[in-house]
């Protein structure tokens, strides 16, 4: 046996042994009955064609390999982001553990999630004793500042009412009558986790703005010259929010950051546990509707949020992720259209650092063509800095984007002679990718840690950005937002050109005439 | 020392280099050793010189003998291509130290060719000799004597340390040991009538291997490059070639002269940038074999494989040149090949509307020649409103130069491409040509240039305006006072090698009056360093009128 105790071989190693090369190889032939190797291997080169492709995007109901997560997902990562505020999702429990080890995996960092953990006789008879004992025993255990409560598809399948099982819930005595308890309806089978953002971020607001559902004076705005941010569902939100609250500072001006789970996805390691870490005060949350105006980083994050805080008598302004010189132009200027202010000397320097570094490295990075995938305002962002680099972003392509996101890309590509042969898939999944990469290849791909197979299938170069990322630690620390970000981008793009051709250029004697210390 | 001194002495004695039988006999004494001037920012030393030239031999060792400075900083900097060995890559030192430069360093040299020969075996071991090991008296010929004794192996000396000179210096030593110790040690198992040597030419980014597919479709032999992409063995049985092409730099003019004058192997200096180049430098070889006693249809063939080819890289162009005709193009090279890219870029369709030096804007590839020297690159002391004001007084549209200069070119806003060592893209040949085309109109047509040449959208003033405005409001302070115009144009330093300003020129001119660039060098010592200047010399000898003081003036003592 190659596996003993004197020395425990792992995984990576132990099947490579002959015993198991040998078992596996006879277990093919004498009992899985696989077709012969030639066969599978024309199959495999089938699905390489574009007549597989024709029949690939001709599927109506099956999904494969989707690029987008659920509401709930969503849901939490709004929540996190107030103060001393734990997300209670109503619903089965099994769901809220994906969450949390989702958030886990990329921050790397614990994520506090509780669920009223409904089972089948709650399915049956409703969830209301669920949410009674589940905001009971999390006040008591975990005492937050506030539970926001959001659900999963069972509660909404069987129509739960949040409203008034909280309102149960608190004439029961399981919290205090004045405990903030905002609420969203979050069920899967509509939208994605953008979608879950959007209710949550409104719910939450609404919650403070209009009176606490009935039980107390809705607010009166006083306007102020504050400027609210809500920087939407965001792999990068530690990296992303800690550059924004510079660039803002820089400024010299009064801005709230609506959801800042910056802090809570990055507490030190220094013998304390923090449940909770910074976020966004309940004070600030509630004195944000006297705010001048809002921006929103990500259009399709906050496309219930924003209508509702215009209505409310604020300027909101919509950007789409903005990565790279021209987008962030876009933000700063705004900044300064909204509170007068110039743009500082600071950021300027560092607008003209980004220049030169684009300029630096551009003769790599023209005329290379790229695939994208990830959420739409992400994808917008990425394409709008891929044209300002002089590359292609030939396939964009986003499960959770819509009619409004094509139209949006559409006219981004035509703005540029570089997005002539690019095009925009709406609601398509990374099965359509696989087959885009194989009929009309791309020097790299752009994507989360899912694109590691079609890394590996197609051979296309991957460049690790969006959410999640796996595979990889500690990118959720640097941002994308600003120059800085900008920076951030172009060098991850960077490393891998020069990673492939440093792959491309090294076998002793053969291709490292090539292999360079400089590039 | 000695032995050093009388090899500077030698090189600069060199019949084949025209700048140097320029000199007056003092000044040629002289050589090299010339002054920096310090608190300039000056190029490499001869060290560096000498370890580019010969580095691209593939397959021997090549030792640094001295402190980690001089190999930490340049080991494996060069984008040299090998067919073979890669050997050449690996960074060898003896890392001299302490105790080294109060004992001397030479054992630790002996004991590293030691090492080097029993753990690597190469062919031969390359000794550079630097600056500090120089100075505590190591003797490294009489080491690389005693070891190449010992270990039954050519160990190389290559007596150059920095302080000797600038760079153009230490090629020229590398070439004096090579032919000292290698040129001529072994004989080629055969010989052909087509058998050729390439000098001078480095096989930078591959570049050889664009132009080699055609020679070897005639049957031309490169017996050796020197030295790119060359083995040991090729070096020492370089001798046996019938006709050499000198690739248009002087840093190895010795070695060819030097090869003529010893084994008879006629040489002659071309390019191969450029289509027309390519085609003549071809057509130059075919030549010398056939003097050499090729048959004649040799030239019939090369003939048809230059038409055939000049056909298939004009049709590759041509869907550019219609994007790149009338684009103007600023020159600022390091010295190397300036006037064949001149070529080049004519051939595309483009203007070539300069130089860093702003005389030579009408010049011939010929001139440009002349007036990039070796290793002048003048960009460096130029701030970027000069710059600035070279750029749009040019009107140019990209700016083709070295790597040195490509953060000048950036800050100054300027659509830049790198035809230097550090390139990335072979340009050499027909297929290079029409690769360079191709990277023009990348640079030309990248969305950074845009973004690098707008103001920030929030900007009053582009940093166009204010530099046109810092301009205009010098140029109206000169205009309101004639003297203050005058005395910045003669506080204008022209030579910068010998700290010449344009003041004393002026004077020299008209108290003896001059009517030669070789008559002002004479008399001023400008023009006798890099000669980099002799343009802008000529250009104030032209343009006396437009300075020569006003006869009322003047004292009339003067004009007598």
């Amino acid at each position: 046996m190659s596996q003993n105790a004197e020395k425990v071989l792992d995984h990576f190693n132990l099947f490579r042994e002959p015993e198991y090369i040998n078992l596996f190889e006879s277990k093919r032939k004498e009992f899985e009955f696989m077709p012969p190797d030639q066969q599978v291997e024309e199959v495999r080169e089938w699905a390489k064609t574009e007549e597989y492709k024709e029949k690939n995007f001709a599927r109506e109901a099956l999904v494969v390999n989707p690029a987008k997560a659920c509401q709930p997902l969503g849901a939490v990562f709004a929540a996190v982001g107030f103060e001393g505020t734990i997300p209670f999702v109503h619903g089965s429990q099994g769901c809220v553990a994906y969450y949390r080890s989702h958030f886990s995996r990329h921050f790397k960092e614990p994520t506090s999630c509780v669920s009223s953990s409904m089972t089948e006789d709650a399915a049956v008879f409703g969830g209301l004793n669920n949410m009674i004992d589940g905001l009971a025993n999390t006040y008591n255990m975990y005492k937050p500042k506030m539970i926001a409560v959001s659900t999963t598809c069972m509660a909404e399948v069987i129509g739960d009412d949040l409203n008034a099982f909280i309102k149960t819930s608190k004439e029961k005595g399981s919290i205090p009558a004045d405990f903030d308890v905002p609420f969203a309806h979050t069920p899967a089978f509509v939208g994605s986790h953008i979608t879950g953002y959007d209710n949550v971020m409104k719910g939450i607001l609404q919650h403070f703005w209009d009176g606490k559902s009935g039980t107390v004076e809705p607010l009166v705005r006083q306007p102020n010259e504050s400027i609210n941010f809500l920087g939407g569902f965001d792999g990068y939100t530690v990296g992303n929010l800690r550059e924004i609250k510079r660039i803002f500072n820089l400024f010299g001006i009064d801005y709230t950051i609506i959801g800042d789970n910056s802090d809570v996805w990055d507490t030190p390691t220094d013998g304390e546990f923090r449940m909770y870490d910074g976020g966004t005060t309940l004070e600030q949350a509630a004195n944000a509707l006297h705010a001048k105006a809002t921006i929103s980083m990500q259009e399709f994050c906050t496309e219930k949020t924003l209508p509702f805080i215009a209505e409310h008598g604020q300027e909101v302004v919509a950007l789409n992720h903005p990565i790279g010189v021209k987008g962030t132009d876009r933000f700063l200027m705004e900044i300064s259209r909204l509170t007068g202010k110039p743009i500082p000397v600071e950021l300027e320097k560092e607008r003209g650092r980004l220049v030169d570094a684009i300029a630096d490295s551009t003769a790599h990075i023209h005329g290379q063509k790229f695939a994208i995938y990830g959420d739409p305002d992400l994808c917008y962002g990425l394409a709008e800095f891929l044209l300002e680099l002089g590359a292609e972003p030939t396939h964009v392509l986003a499960t959770n984007g819509g009619k409004a996101w094509e139209t949006k890309m559409q006219a981004l590509f035509d703005s540029s002679p570089f997005g002539k042969n690019c095009k925009v898939y709406p609601g398509r999944d990374l099965w359509h990718m696989r087959s885009l990469l194989f009929t009309e290849p791309v020097d790299f791909l752009i994507g989360n840690t899912y694109g590691k197979y079609l890394e590996r299938d197609t051979g296309t170069p991957l460049i690790r950005i969006g959410f999640p990322i796996f595979d990889r630690h500690h990118k959720h620390r640097y941002p994308v937002w600003g120059y800085q970000g900008g920076l951030n981008v172009l060098v991850w793009i960077l490393d891998r050109m020069f990673e492939a051709i440093d792959a491309n250029t090294n076998i002793p004697a053969k291709t490292d005439y090539s292999f360079d210390i400089i590039r | 020392m000695s032995s050093l001194s009388s090899k500077i002495q030698d090189v600069f004695n060199e019949p084949g280099c025209g700048k140097n039988q320029g000199k007056s006999e003092k000044e040629r004494k002289k050589g090299c050793t010339k002054q920096l001037q310090p608190g300039g920012a000056a190029g490499g030393c001869a060290f560096d010189g000498a370890k580019i030239a010969l580095q691209p031999i593939t397959d021997v060792a090549h030792l640094v003998h001295g402190p980690i400075a001089c190999e930490g900083n340049s080991w494996d900097n060069r984008g040299s291509k090998s067919s073979g060995s890669n050997l050449w890559r690996t960074g060898f030192t003896t890392d001299i130290n302490e105790t080294d430069v109060v004992f001397g360093g030479e054992k630790r040299l002996y004991k590293s060719i030691k090492e080097i020969v029993e753990k690597y075996d190469p062919p031969a071991v390359f000794v550079y000799q630097t600056c500090v090991p120089a100075m505590i008296g190591d003797d490294i010929e009489a080491v690389c004597k005693a070891a190449s004794k010992k270990f039954g192996k050519p160990v190389i000396p290559v007596n150059s340390p920095g302080f000797v000179g600038p760079k153009n210096l230490g090629n020229k030593l590398a070439g004096e040991a090579i032919l000292d110790h290698v040129i001529g040690t072994e004989e080629p198992s055969y010989t052909t009538p087509y058998d050729i040597n390439i000098i001078g030419e480095y096989n930078l980014s591959g570049e050889l291997w664009q132009v080699k597919p055609l020679l070897d479709e005639l049957g031309i032999r490169i017996l050796c490059c020197i030295s790119g992409d060359a083995k040991y063995r090729d070096v020492a049985c370089s001798h046996r070639a019938r006709a050499a092409m000198m690739v248009c730099s002087k840093s190895m003019i010795n070695i060819a002269r030097k090869m003529e004058e010893r084994y008879g192997i006629p040489f002659f200096e071309g390019s191969f940038y450029g289509i027309g180049d390519t085609s003549d430098a071809l057509r130059e070889i075919a030549r010398l074999l056939i003097e050499r006693g090729a048959p004649a249809e040799l030239m019939e063939r090369t003939e048809a494989l230059i038409a055939r080819e000049e056909a298939r890289a004009w049709a590759a162009i041509e869907p550019y040149k219609k994007r790149l005709t009338g684009k103007k193009v600023l020159l600022i090279t390091g010295g190397v090949k300036s006037w064949s890219v001149v070529a080049a870029l004519q051939e595309s369709g483009m203007e070539v509307v300069g130089t860093s030096v702003k005389k030579s804007t009408k010049e011939d590839k010929e001139r440009i020649k002349e007036i990039m020297g070796e290793d002048a690159h003048m960009i460096d002391d130029m701030t970027p409103r000069e710059m600035y004001k070279m750029l749009k007084e040019a009107k140019a549209d990209i700016m083709l130069s070295g790597g040195r200069s490509q953060f000048v070119a950036l800050k100054a806003k300027m659509p830049w491409l790198d035809i230097n060592q550090e390139r990335h893209h072979a340009y050499m040949g027909y297929v290079g040509m029409v690769e360079l085309v191709k990277e023009i109109d990348k640079a030309l047509f990248n969305p950074v240039w845009e973004q690098v040449r707008k103001r920030a959208p929030w900007e009053e003033t582009t940093w166009e305006e204010r530099a046109d405005a810092a301009l205009a409001a010098e140029a109206a302070a000169l205009a309101a006072d004639p003297e203050l115009a005058r005395a910045q144009r003669r506080a204008a330093r022209i030579c910068k090698c010998k700290a010449v300003d344009r003041g004393a020129i002026e004077d020299a001119i008209l108290a003896y009056g001059l009517e030669s660039v070789e008559a002002v060098t004479e008399r001023t010592h400008a023009g006798s360093g890099c000669t980099g200047c002799t343009g802008t010399i000529a250009g104030i000898l032209d343009g006396i009128e437009d300075w020569r003081p006003a006869p009322s003036a003047e004292p009339a003592k003067r004009a007598a």
